[in-house]
């Protein structure tokens, strides 16, 4: 019967074949390749431990950053994060220690993840800003559902939410722990140390500002 | 109609038009901030202005201005047509007017753009105004520049309290005069007025006066940025989380349109806005009505009871079946309610139908402060839809008689509350044999109530609603109902089944099939429209703002029953 479909002649081999070591009684048994990798290691670690001893060579501990080491005891020792790394939030404060925050909502409104949550209020009766501006009574931020995107640090008009802690995500064993309210988010400090904003501004109570009634013209 | 053109678009207008209007009327904006339907036109914002093309046989009015060569490095005389405010310029036949077309004009928007933000705090996270704010939109649309001046801005008044309602921002103020205008021209109290000129101008209340009255909220609903905001409504949401509902201000007679703006997340109304509807309301609502939209959650509804004690649903209906079941039909009255949509009423007065209950009775809230701009005496939002569907029926009072009397014994009523609240008609209603009260707010019924059947308030169900001038209104739903609550007409569904009748309603296309069958003629129409229809303003009156797409039903699935 003829073939409709005749049968297509194999391609040429583009390839040559590997020779194979033969399998000796050495090879099989795989010892000399273990003593001699055994043999390179140990040749490093004498020469390593004797230079060091000599002091010719960095210590891996102490001189972590030195030339020639490559390895760090982490978690003991950090690599350091570059300058706009995106760490875990915070929230700056006043020059008073008062929250920054005004609760405008433009955070959790510019949050791709949703974690952000903000109770608004006003300040109590009395306090210079009442009437003028509110803050925020609860804000929450869910760090396990965070994407650290940084969208609510350019979000915010006051400069008071930052992600320049330096702190990584941190592993917990329960979620609840990574809830992070207004009092743990207010006592990170920036990486310098600092709580308070550089952004100064008009507040309620400067010489500079208008005030809260019409007597000053 | 005649008709002028608006950058080469034919727009028609009506003698007496200015150019904004009829413009506005076709549902092309020209922006501006001091032009309101509702107010006159003083053109002192200047962000209006147009070009004026000159007629056949008229010469173009030019100025000569300097412009800045960047290839010469120096400035150049040229001319410029002299532009002109739109909302003073009247509509001329043939006309030739350009407005986003022209250069000029987009030149001097963004230059008037500019001065009003020179000296603007732009203090946008802490101002209530932000998300709907015209200094906002326009600097996106119009300007988008960033400020030019160095200098620290002038400094003006904040936070300063106008009266028990508003508080006012002197820096964030554009001096457009609305709210100067609104006292005068339409709450007739001339209360405000502006003072200093150039960049120390400021809006302030007459001497030994306060910012109040029944209109107050009003001059912070014309405002076109953030410089009067309403001490209710301040620091409480941002307005971008906010949605709409088309709904009946339920305060008084009159049926003022209203969005009812609520946080769909939080399943809470936050302020009412009026709706400007020409045959109703025009641009305005007042104080009492603006606040109306607490009654969303307050004085609520929301689970059954049987005497006191909060029980089910099935519960509180099988007690009323009981209740009801062995007594004498004609010892049953039935009672509707002005406060209640017209759904509702129909529903309760076929339930008494089908009861074969006796006499007919209507009840509401009592009667309060009338004026002759918006607000009526009467403060409930359906007296003459009632009217419409019980045209014999007896008043709150004879029913109370008819109580004292013994020939009235059982009762069921719609809506708790009543014209008054006496000692003595509370003697009367504990008479009574069985009191059942479908209500979404407690009142003098509720409390007197042996069953009470919680019923969705007007935010939380769609209804129709009949003013003082016959305009059957619809309401939009709002809010997912609360609490145990559900509409009254499927209560009256569900009381009827209980009973082991048969009602001739499932759902609420049903119950209005069955009241386009019994309004009048002259009604009809309107309310095979109501579904879709925002407002219902009879065919003769054209829509006076262009009508928006209808909301998208989006957001939470409700709630399932009983949650």
């Amino acid at each position: 019967m003829a073939r409709a479909f005749p049968k297509k002649p194999p391609a040429p081999l583009n390839a040559t074949l590997l020779a194979y070591a033969e399998r000796t009684a050495s090879v099989q048994s795989y010892l000399p390749e273990i003593l001699g990798g055994i043999g390179a290691t140990m040749s490093h670690f004498f020469k390593n431990t004797r230079d060091m001893l000599k002091g010719s060579r960095p210590d891996p501990v102490t001189e972590r950053y030195a030339d020639g080491i490559t390895t760090i005891s982490y978690p003991e020792q950090k690599r350091p994060y570059p300058e706009r790394f995106r760490g875990m939030h915070r929230l700056t404060t006043r020059e008073d220690d008062s929250i920054r925050c005004v609760a405008c909502l433009c955070c959790s409104t510019a949050c791709p993840a949703q974690c952000i949550h903000i109770e608004a209020g006003e300040y109590p009766e009395g306090d210079k800003r009442r009437g003028y501006e509110r803050y925020p009574v609860k804000f929450v931020i869910d760090e396990l559902r965070c994407i650290f995107c940084g969208f609510c640090v350019e979000a915010c008009p006051c400069d008071a939410i930052r992600m320049d802690t330096g702190i990584h995500a941190v592993p917990y064993d329960s979620r609840d722990q990574f809830i992070y309210t207004k009092d743990l988010l207010t006592s990170m400090a920036g990486r310098d140390g600092s709580h308070q904003t550089g952004n100064a501004r008009h507040e309620p109570g400067d010489p500079s500002h208008p005030g809260l009634d019409r007597e000053h013209h | 109609m005649p008709t002028f053109k608006l950058d080469g678009k034919d727009v028609p207008f009506e003698p007496g038009d200015s150019i904004i209007k009829a413009a506005a009327r076709q549902g092309i904006e020209i922006p501006h901030y001091c032009w309101h339907g509702g107010l006159s036109s003083p053109a002192n914002c200047r962000m209006c202005l147009v070009e004026l093309k000159p007629t056949a046989n008229q010469r173009a009015m030019m100025l000569d201005v300097v412009e800045w060569d960047t290839a010469l490095q120096d400035y150049r005389p040229v001319q410029k047509p002299k532009l002109q405010p739109a909302c003073q310029y009247a509509a001329v036949e043939n006309q030739e007017v350009l407005a986003d077309t022209s250069k000029h004009v987009l030149q001097a928007r963004a230059a008037v753009q500019e001065l009003l933000l020179l000296n603007h705090p732009v203090d946008c996270p802490i101002c209530d105004q932000a998300g709907e704010c015209k200094l906002q939109d326009y600097w996106l649309e119009h300007q988008q520049t960033q400020k030019r001046m160095l200098d620290e801005p002038v400094h003006k008044p904040k936070a300063v309290v106008f009266g028990p309602t508003i508080v006012y921002d002197a820096e964030r103020c554009v001096m457009c005069t609305r709210c100067i205008r609104f006292m005068d021209e339409v709450a007739k109290d001339p209360v405000l007025d502006m003072r200093e000129r150039g960049n120390l101008n400021e809006v302030f209340v007459a001497p030994g006066r306060q910012l109040e009255g029944h209109y107050t909220f009003m001059t912070e609903h014309v405002c076109p940025v953030g410089a009067l905001t309403t001490k209710d409504f301040r620091f409480k949401a941002r307005v971008w989380f906010l949605k709409s509902a088309k709904t009946v201000c339920q305060g008084c007679a009159t049926g003022c349109n209203a969005h009812l703006d609520f946080d769909p997340r939080t399943n809470r109304a936050h302020r009412y806005r009026p709706r400007d509807n020409e045959a109703v309301n025009k641009y305005w609502m007042c104080d009492e009505g603006m606040l109306t939209y607490h009654a969303a959650h307050d004085g609520r509804v929301i689970e059954a009871r049987i005497g006191s004690k909060h029980v089910g649903l099935a519960a509180a209906l099988k007690e009323a079946s009981k209740r009801l079941g062995d007594v004498p039909k004609s010892a049953i009255a039935v009672v509707l309610s002005a406060q209640h949509s017209l759904e509702d009423n129909w529903a309760v007065r076929e339930l008494g139908k089908l009861l074969g209950a006796g006499t007919l009775y209507a009840a509401g809230a009592g009667v309060g402060y009338a004026d002759d701009i918006l607000i009526d005496a009467d403060k409930n939002s359906n007296t003459a839809g009632v009217k419409e569907l019980a045209p014999e029926s007896k008043t709150y009072a004879q029913l109370l008689d008819d109580m004292r009397a013994g020939r009235v014994s059982h009762v069921i009523a719609l809506g708790g509350l009543t014209p008054r609240l006496d000692p003595e008609d509370a003697t009367a209603l504990g008479m009574l044999g069985t009191l059942v009260v479908l209500a979404s707010h407690e009142g003098a019924l509720t409390q007197a109530a042996h069953i009470v059947l919680p019923a969705t308030s007007w935010a939380e169900h769609a209804g129709t609603y009949v003013n003082r001038q016959r305009l059957h209104q619809v309401s939009e739903r709002a809010l997912f109902a609360q609490g145990a609550s559900k509409p009254a007409w499927e209560l009256a569904r569900l009381l009827a089944g209980a009973m082991g009748l048969e009602a001739s309603w499932v759902k609420l296309k049903d119950v209005r099939a069955n009241l386009i069958g019994e309004s009048p003629i002259s009604t009809r129409d309107f309310l095979e429209v109501a579904p879709s229809a925002s407002s219902i303003v009879p065919p003769s009156l054209p829509p006076l703002s262009p009508t928006r797409p209808p909301r998208p039903s989006g957001g939470p699935p409700p709630p399932p029953p009983g949650a």
